[in-house]
């Protein structure tokens, strides 16, 4: 059963030409097409389109939204990375440690948001957010807490931070049941051990639990940082359209307001440029700080 | 295993899969041919665009038309059964034609790559999101009608341009379009409750504030709400005629070609100090920046607002969500000052011949036909709006609702009220910007002084200073 030196070859080209193909057609090119059309003054609906070099670009420098933009994008970034993480971890240790009957009907009902589009989530909520009927205000009134109650989608200093709660809603199951896979493979013995040591059960977490699945949880803020610079704008879109006066814009529904509404593709395609430049240098620096030696008991 | 996987075997494998990926992925004009996109709402009308594949149109020596038309339209408020009955019809006249629709409410974004690879459609109506008479214009994509529309006559013989309501738009002295619907924004709201609790339906600034004042106290409520997040249905619905009724034309020429200090001007910040007095006083609904469009009109409806500035579409777009005992009444909106007459400025929804259009002779023919008393009337049975067509008798027509009626012989009668015009729409690089700083306005974070400046930055960014 040996196999020849071109028969090796041939089964590797089986396998990896065709991924390669299909990464240049749905990555690779639309990548590089959209570096292109950033030269371009182009409305996007029509065939002409003049190259105006590094226009855009400058145009980004002078656009007094862009900074709100990228301002609101990491706002979301933070919260979310906090929110789910800390939910996350919460409720992964809570099931698992605390073995309770009821484990397996907590991870279906806690996954449930996975499941869903995030288009009917946005819908969903944004009925829950709605002034007059929504759960939100009704909820507040009933607790007699009528004060607190405003138009949260409507105004533009709680538009943002009304968005933070699906996302971070719909974003727990995940990661909730990659952090439990984690602590699944954490050996009991060592739980015993630092018992013996008199350690409580924070300890136990902080000294065990948490060192033991920190890769899990660096793969899920990386995780959580990349989708959020390049998803969070569906459920912006969906919810509040980037308004009221632009407080909900974050990157992503801005290139989409001016590609496809304001018709400058050419000036859409160089915000799209910014996104990934951002992303990466994003993603590199997260790398650094959440390098930790490797633990091992 | 080991003889499926020897050499030869495994590279035709391999280059087979390529070609079929590479076949899948080029383009292929045919298939694009005798296509329909229908709203997913309405009955599909495939039969008619089954056979005919006959690519580009003749037109025989005779001046017959044929071959195969294509045809993009928005199908939105106005619904499509007056588009279907016209179709019909002119397939009945042009038994040559086939004609294929392309509609729906996305229309105009599933359209979009064929207008980007120089593929159009023979004849479009513009209108709905996702399309711009001005953006078209000035991507050369569609037909100079200049020349031809000159020599075309109405059916009482005299030349059809004559026999508008409103002139086309002209850009640099040319005509690009012919406008279909005379739509109008104005203001509405429920005659019924305005009857039973004896409000005064407004006629000026001054009766529109004393009448929200009552509504607010008698209601408990935000008398007048808007959608927020398209911020220019207040600007085209309310602020547009104000600006009409306070400086005229040439206002509004300035206000949409983003003149320089513009929005300083004494009559525009008296405009502006209005809407921050309805602010200040609470009549805007404090929520209204998260509404929608579907949602403002359905609270209206529901009656949590009594003033709402929209379009001719509102009664047709909402007929199946309206409330008992609920009766639509329609006034331009009242912005102007005591002892003037109402303002409206028309919104017109046009009719356009592709620059590249395969079939430029039958699409001519079509939009001739429509613009005939027939189907101007017809449109304004199927839509309860207005086709942009004089001589139109609605007064007796039964078919038409009444608010229709009313609306019309006010809008006819100028000592009611005065039509002013736009040139063009606004760019939406400068409707975008000044719409988002009259949100802020409206929701009381910003001042008129600081409204002012921001629209003046949005007209010096749209100018390219």
């Amino acid at each position: 059963m040996v196999q020849t030196k071109k028969q090796k070859y041939l089964f590797l080209a089986f396998c990896l030409v065709p991924t390669f193909l299909l990464f240049s057609i749905f990555t690779l090119y639309p990548l590089f097409s959209g570096l292109y059309y950033s030269f371009f003054d182009w409305s996007g609906s029509a065939a002409s389109m003049e190259f105006i070099g590094w226009g855009n670009y400058v145009r980004i420098f002078n656009d007094s939204i862009i900074p709100r933009t990228i301002m609101h994008d990491y706002f979301l970034v933070v919260t979310k990375v906090f929110g789910i993480m800390i939910l996350a971890t919460f409720f992964a240790v809570a099931i698992m440690q605390l073995k309770i009957k009821e484990a397996p009907f907590y991870r279906i009902i806690f996954f449930f948001p996975n499941i869903m589009s995030v288009v009917v989530i946005g819908i969903l909520w944004t009925f829950i957010y709605n002034p007059s009927m929504g759960l939100v205000n009704s909820g507040l009134e009933f607790l007699g807490l009528g004060s607190l109650t405003r138009p949260w989608l409507g105004s533009e200093t709680w538009a943002l931070p009304s968005i933070v709660l699906p996302s971070i809603w719909a974003g727990i199951g995940l990661f909730m049941l990659m952090l439990m896979g984690g602590i699944g493979t954490i050996s009991k013995s060592y739980y015993e051990a630092a018992e013996l040591d008199g350690a409580n059960e924070w300890q136990q977490f902080w000294k065990v639990t948490l060192p033991l699945i920190w890769p899990q949880i660096k793969v899920s803020i990386l995780y959580i940082v990349i989708t959020t610079l390049n998803g969070s704008f569906i459920i912006v879109q969906v919810m509040t359209g980037g308004g009221p006066n632009n407080s909900t814009h974050v990157m992503g529904s801005y290139l989409y307001q001016q590609a496809f509404v304001q018709y400058n593709f050419g000036y859409g395609a160089a915000i799209g440029v910014m996104i990934l430049v951002l992303s990466l240098i994003t993603i590199f620096i997260l790398q650094i700080f959440l390098r930790r030696d490797k633990v091992q008991y | 295993m080991k003889k499926l996987f020897t050499g030869p075997v495994l590279l035709l494998v391999t280059v087979l899969f390529i070609v079929g990926l590479l076949a899948a992925c080029s383009s292929d004009n045919d298939e694009v041919n005798g296509s329909t996109e229908n709203n997913g709402n309405n009955e599909e009308d495939n039969n008619q665009n089954n056979d005919s594949n006959d690519g580009d149109a003749a037109v025989s020596g005779d001046g017959d038309i044929s071959g195969e038309l294509e045809i993009q339209y928005f199908v939105g408020g106005y619904g499509d059964s007056w588009w279907k009955e016209v179709i019909s019809d002119f397939e009945d006249q042009y038994p040559d034609i086939t004609i294929t629709e392309h509609a729906g409410p996305n229309i105009n974004d599933e359209m979009r790559s064929r207008w980007v690879s120089d593929d159009p459609p023979d004849v479009v109506y513009i209108d709905g999101a996702g399309s711009s008479e001005t953006q078209m214009v000035e991507d050369g994509q569609l037909l100079d009608l200049t020349d031809w529309i000159n020599d075309v006559k109405a059916e009482n013989g005299s030349p059809l341009l004559d026999n508008l309501i409103v002139e086309p738009a002209r850009y640099d002295g040319d005509i690009y379009s012919l406008p279909l619907v005379f739509d109008t924004w104005g203001t509405w709201y429920n005659e019924t409750q305005f009857e039973a609790e004896g409000y005064e339906v407004p006629t000026d600034f001054d009766s529109y504030m004393s009448t929200m004042e009552a509504i607010q106290e008698n209601e408990g409520i935000a008398p007048f709400a808007t959608t927020g997040q398209h911020p220019y249905y207040f600007l085209r619905g309310a602020l547009t005629p104000a600006f009409g009724a306070a400086g005229g034309d040439e206002l509004l020429a300035d206000i949409v070609t983003g003149a320089e200090g513009v929005w300083e001007r004494e009559e525009v910040v008296a405009t502006m100090e209005k809407v921050a007095q309805m602010q200040e006083a609470g009549y805007i609904y404090d929520g209204f920046g998260a509404y929608n469009h579907t949602q403002s009109q359905m609270n209206f409806l529901l009656g949590d607002h009594s003033f709402i500035p929209v379009g001719f579409w509102l009664p047709n777009e909402m007929a199946n969500d309206v409330p008992d005992g609920f009766e639509f009444g329609f006034i331009p909106t009242p912005m102007q000052d005591a002892g003037e007459p109402f303002a409206i400025v028309p919104d017109l929804r046009p009719l356009a011949i592709a620059e590249n259009a395969s079939n430029p002779e039958a699409a001519k023919a079509f939009v001739e036909f429509v613009f005939t008393q027939e189907y101007a009337t017809a449109f304004s049975e199927h839509t309860g709006a207005i086709m942009n067509l004089m001589g139109v008798d609605l007064s007796d027509n039964e078919n038409v609702p009444s608010y229709l009626i009313e609306a019309n012989a006010m809008i006819n009668d100028p000592d009611q009220v005065q039509i002013y015009h736009r040139p063009h729409p606004m760019s939406a690089d400068l409707e975008t910007p000044i719409g988002d700083a009259l949100i802020s306005l409206m929701l009381g974070n910003m001042t008129v002084e600081e409204f002012t400046e921001a629209a003046e930055d949005a007209t010096a960014d749209y100018r390219g200073e």
